[in-house]
């Protein structure tokens, strides 16, 4: 490369200077936005750090250290490792279609002894991974259009599949759609994006009919008429409405949620967290804590433009895409916008696996911050 | 380094799209939030108010609370039905609440035996969903804390102290009062008061019988409410006192009944059975309606199991049946008095006698009597009760001249005293003849002998009786009967003037003076004295047929043979003969003769109103003679 971006590679390689390299901005909105969730689940346990506060924050503050950490490993290593992991991740989502651990009916868990693993997780990063490094040793002129895109759209349908078949259509839909989404962003043609994209709404009539399960059928149905019933598959959608909605422009204060307090509101400490903390903390709080959702895209976003090699940037764009996306279908999920599908709001819900791949997602982002300068190899075992 | 710059410009252009591409992400992901941001304005801003009243639907409760039941209270306000509290546990069934696991750890903190537990689990079984159910109710204080102790164990029960009906003189006043049960499915109704949400709150109780049932939504009350928090099983997290509505407690029932003297008959009859109805025969207010023998009301407030209901509805004497009012006997001999006033309203000659042999031949067939009472006048057929007097004075006048004096004193027709279940009984005449056998129309002269003597179709009730009596007593104006006094602060007077009676006076006054005879020297010369030296009391007796004897068998009259074969006893009385205050009827069911059954009870319960009244008490005791050393008081009262 050229060498006005490679003097003193040593300097930049020390530990301490890295360290003044990451981007301090970034990690203290995560850290706000973990803080609002301790907040919101201290106060929906009626005030208590247990059992879900204390468990949150020290989760967090574990996964933060790992994720400053793991953002001063070189890329090259993330480089290497990146089909390993997405190969172990696919291989967990298999033992957990024949073995899995069952809870509410579906297939979502690995027990691994004293830790249960949520493969499709640890797949999303793996995804991520496998993709950045497929593009980067893709020859430039192939990503929009060719036959070797084959090669990520299997990468992406594999999972996705077995994740659907769990079932857990939320995730499944959010790993096609961040998979579908770091392809556009490395090139893909839009026309052809556009066809997928309205096949797959075409083909969404037959599938509702054919493939779904029917408490997928019914959850899809309660959304477009949720009154319809009340006490079954709509009330999450309704009392969550009702939990927004009384909250007003400021909130009814802190503790003192009615809907979540007195357990109207379900799930309310992982899915419906933002409900939770509408409630007690009204429009104000709700646009705050978007704000700061909108601040780790646009500094993610930016993170990953400026960084030299093509895998730090997907690497860090596919992040991003996850967190957004998750981000806008739990959003639209808790409104009332979406039907209810198993999506967690990222930091803000409780829940560990979530949490931990989130935060090495951030890794990689903070990585190809502190790493921007530096270039991975092509694929082809050349390190540049 | 061996990329050329052919590549190095395909990199660089790599980075543009993906900057480009990235930046159209980042705008959609921006969309999406300012979407987000748009659906809260929507909600949390434009919508805040529907949604707040949603929650607070969703946070708040109303539960009834039941209002004090309104008091029953006799003349002088002695409480003849109160509320007491009671400690009880609720159940309320939902998903989390196994019941049989429960119950059973219930039954082993107290008895609950078998028949009770299955009523309880069908109870429970029909009961919608958090709808508490009393499961235990009248708790003692040792058993309620031993269960609160023991709460945890016991997931969906609560403990809690509500009211339960009580009524002190638990079988006095068990017909005319009535008593409060539970509120059974039938009792329940589409609309009106009985829809009201109210009748299903745990141990919520309605009135059953007498003026408990009548006067129930007078003594019901309006319900208030409870708000409370709940979550969202229904439990309640907390209580806003503040919010509470009050409850509007249910009116106090005063009637004209005096518990002494209902008291007084439940003692006098004993295990026999009968009725005893007494009125104030100048204002019409009924003092005694008493049906024995009666039972415990108090039972059928905490619930009769199917045993102990059977046993009280099986046994002979039916205790449940008010034998005052739902129950209609031939009035025998006390009827003669009708026919004596019917024969002078006439023009019959007080004077005119007939001889009794004991036995009189007439249409073909023998008309018995008691015994042979020889030549008789009227004053004196009445007073020896003699049948063949009253026969052959009967057929004289014929049956309808009597059936008109009969209703007007009160016979064969309907009083109002507030209490449902009245049977009117019949005073026949040819046109009920005509009515009533369309084949055979004709009142034949064979069937007013028997009128004449109380029996053949006349039936009568105890409280007509004694509206009979009472009317005779008055002599002036036909009585209704009145039993409830007030309700709340509202008395309850009829404003209707009571008709005036079409008879002579001197006609009455025969009456009344024949009547004081039966006491003094006829049938209950000496079973129907009061002791009380000047103030007596004057009466008819009457023996009635319980059932049809075979022609010419009179193996079972009177006193003899089995219980229920034997003839009722009637005794009609006012006193002070001569200046009546009191009126009152007695009925022994298979007591045998008036005379000897009736008419001491009657003494005995009159003796009570008498002796209560200050104006004959002052009659009673004579101012001390100052001349001679007086004996002490009490002696003195009784041989004055």
């Amino acid at each position: 490369m050229t060498a006005t971006f490679i003097n003193r590679q040593v300097d930049r390689d020390r530990f301490v200077v890295k360290l003044q390299h990451i981007d301090w901005t970034f990690c203290a909105l995560l850290a706000a936005i973990a803080g609002v969730g301790a907040i919101v689940l201290y106060s929906i346990a009626g005030g208590s750090w247990s059992p879900w506060a204390a468990k949150h924050l020290i989760l967090f503050g574990f996964c933060f250290v790992a994720m400053v950490l793991l953002a001063t490993v070189d890329p090259r290593v993330w480089f290497t490792a990146a089909y390993p992991v997405y190969g172990v991740g696919l291989l967990m989502l298999l033992a957990v279609a024949v073995m899995g651990h069952s809870t509410m009916g579906a297939k979502r868990w690995l027990d691994l002894g004293p830790i249960r693993l949520q493969p499709s997780e640890i797949v999303k990063v793996g995804l991520v991974l496998a993709l950045a490094r497929f593009y980067q040793g893709l020859d430039p002129s192939k990503a929009r259009l060719s036959w070797r895109l084959l090669i990520p759209a299997a990468l992406i349908g594999a999972p996705a599949a077995l994740v659907a078949h769990q079932p857990d259509l939320g995730t499944a839909i959010l790993i096609a759609a961040t998979g579908g989404l770091m392809m556009i962003l490395a090139g893909l043609s839009l026309p052809l994006a556009g066809a997928v994209l309205a096949a797959v709404a075409a083909a969404t009539p037959v599938a509702f009919a054919f493939v779904l399960k029917p408490y997928q059928r019914a959850r899809l149905l309660t959304f477009l008429h949720p009154e319809a019933d009340r006490s079954g598959s709509g009330y999450h959608i309704i009392q969550s409405k009702i939990a927004l909605g009384s909250g007003g422009a400021l909130g009814k204060g802190f503790g003192l949620g009615t809907q979540s307090q007195l357990n109207f509101l379900p799930e309310k400490s992982t899915d419906f967290i933002f409900s939770s903390m509408a409630e007690e903390f009204g429009f104000l709080g709700c646009v705050s804590v978007l704000a700061l959702y909108a601040g780790v895209i646009y500094l993610g976003l930016r993170i990953a433009s400026n960084a030299y090699s093509h895998f730090a940037r997907m690497a860090a764009a596919g992040t991003i895409i996850t967190f957004s996306m998750c981000v806008l279908i739990n959003g639209a999920m808790v409104m009332g916008l979406a039907p209810v599908v198993g999506v967690p709001m990222p930091l803000l819900s409780f829940g560990g696996t979530v949490m931990i791949t989130m935060m090495a997602g951030f890794a990689l982002v903070l990585s190809a911050k502190v790493h921007r300068y530096s270039e991975v190899g092509s694929g082809r075992g050349s390190i540049v | 380094m061996s990329r050329s710059p052919l590549l190095l410009d395909e990199v660089n252009e790599r980075q543009g799209l993906f900057a480009r591409r990235t930046v159209l992400f980042g705008g959609l992901a921006g969309a999406g939030l300012l979407a987000l941001g748009g659906r809260l304005v929507q909600l949390q801003l434009l919508e805040a108010d529907k949604y707040a009243v949603l929650s607070e639907h969703n946070e708040f409760d109303f539960q009834l609370t039941p209002p004090p039941r309104g008091l029953i209270l006799d003349r002088h306000g002695v409480v003849l039905a109160s509320n007491r509290p009671d400690f009880r546990l609720l159940l309320a069934k939902d998903e989390s609440v196994d019941v049989d696991r429960v119950l059973a750890s219930l039954s082993e903190l107290m008895p609950i035996d078998d028949g009770r537990m299955r009523r309880l689990r069908a109870e429970i079984e029909a009961a919608p969903r958090r709808q508490p159910i009393a499961v235990v109710e009248d708790m003692s204080w040792e058993e309620f804390s031993r269960v609160n102790v023991r709460a945890p164990e016991l997931p969906g029960v609560t403990a809690d102290m509500g009211e339960v009906r009580v009524y002190p003189f638990s079988a006095a006043f068990a017909h005319v009062v009535g008593y409060v049960a539970k509120v059974s499915a039938k009792d329940i109704t589409k609309t009106g008061p009985n829809s009201e949400p109210i009748l299903l709150n745990p141990g919520f109780r309605i009135g059953k019988q007498g003026i408990e049932k009548s006067y129930d939504l007078q003594l019901r009350g309006k319900p208030g409410a409870r708000k409370v928090e709940v979550d969202v099983k229904g439990r309640v997290v907390r209580k806003d006192p503040q919010g509470d509505i009050p409850s509007v407690p249910g009116s106090p029932i005063r009637l004209t009944l005096d518990a002494d003297i209902q008291n007084r008959a439940l003692e006098v009859f004993g295990a026999d059975s009968g009725a005893a109805v007494m009125m104030d025969c100048r204002s019409g207010e009924v003092l005694c309606l008493f049906s024995a023998p009666s039972f415990d009301a108090n039972a059928f407030v905490r619930g009769v199991s199917g045993p102990d209901y059977r046993a009280l509805a099986e046994y002979e004497r039916k205790p449940l049946f008010n034998k005052a009012l739902t129950a209609t006997y031939p009035p025998g001999s006390t009827f003669k008095t009708m026919v004596a006033l019917a024969a002078l309203e006439r023009g019959v000659d007080p004077s005119r006698s007939y001889t009794c042999h004991k036995h009189w031949f007439w249409g073909g067939r023998s008309w018995g009597c008691d015994k042979a009472h020889g030549t008789l006048d009227l004053k004196g057929a009445i007073a020896q009760s003699c049948d063949i007097y009253f026969y052959q004075l009967a057929l004289s006048i014929g049956p309808d001249p009597i059936a008109r004096v009969a209703r007007f004193f009160g016979l064969g027709q309907k009083h109002d005293i507030g209490i449902p279940g009245q049977k009117v009984g019949l005073v026949p005449d040819t046109a009920y003849k005509r009515r009533a056998f369309p084949r055979d129309p004709v009142w034949h002269p064979g069937e007013t002998p028997s009128m004449g003597i109380g029996q053949g179709y006349v039936s009568v009730n105890a409280l007509q009786l004694c509206i009979q009596a009472a009317r005779l007593a008055n002599g002036r104006v036909a009585l209704e009967p009145r039993l409830v006094q007030s309700v709340g602060d509202v008395a309850q007077v009829s404003t209707v003037q009571p008709p005036e009676l079409p008879f002579a006076q001197d006609h009455l006054a025969f009456i009344r003076e024949a009547m004081t005879a039966v006491v003094t020297s006829g049938t209950a010369a000496h079973v129907a004295d009061l002791g009380l030296g000047p103030i007596r009391m004057a009466g008819k007796t009457g023996t009635a047929q319980s059932h049809n004897y075979g022609a010419g068998s009179h193996g079972s009259h009177g006193a003899q043979g089995a219980w229920d074969q034997r003839d009722h006893a009637w005794f009609i009385a006012f006193a002070p003969y001569d200046d009546p205050r009191y009126a009152m009827s007695v009925l022994v069911e298979h007591g045998g003769f008036g005379a000897d059954a009736a008419a001491p009870k009657a003494a005995q319960i009159m003796k009570v109103a008498l002796l209560k009244d200050p104006q004959v008490r002052a009659r009673i005791v004579q101012p001390i003679p100052t001349s001679a050393p007086g004996p002490a008081p009490q002696t003195r009262l009784k041989s004055a």
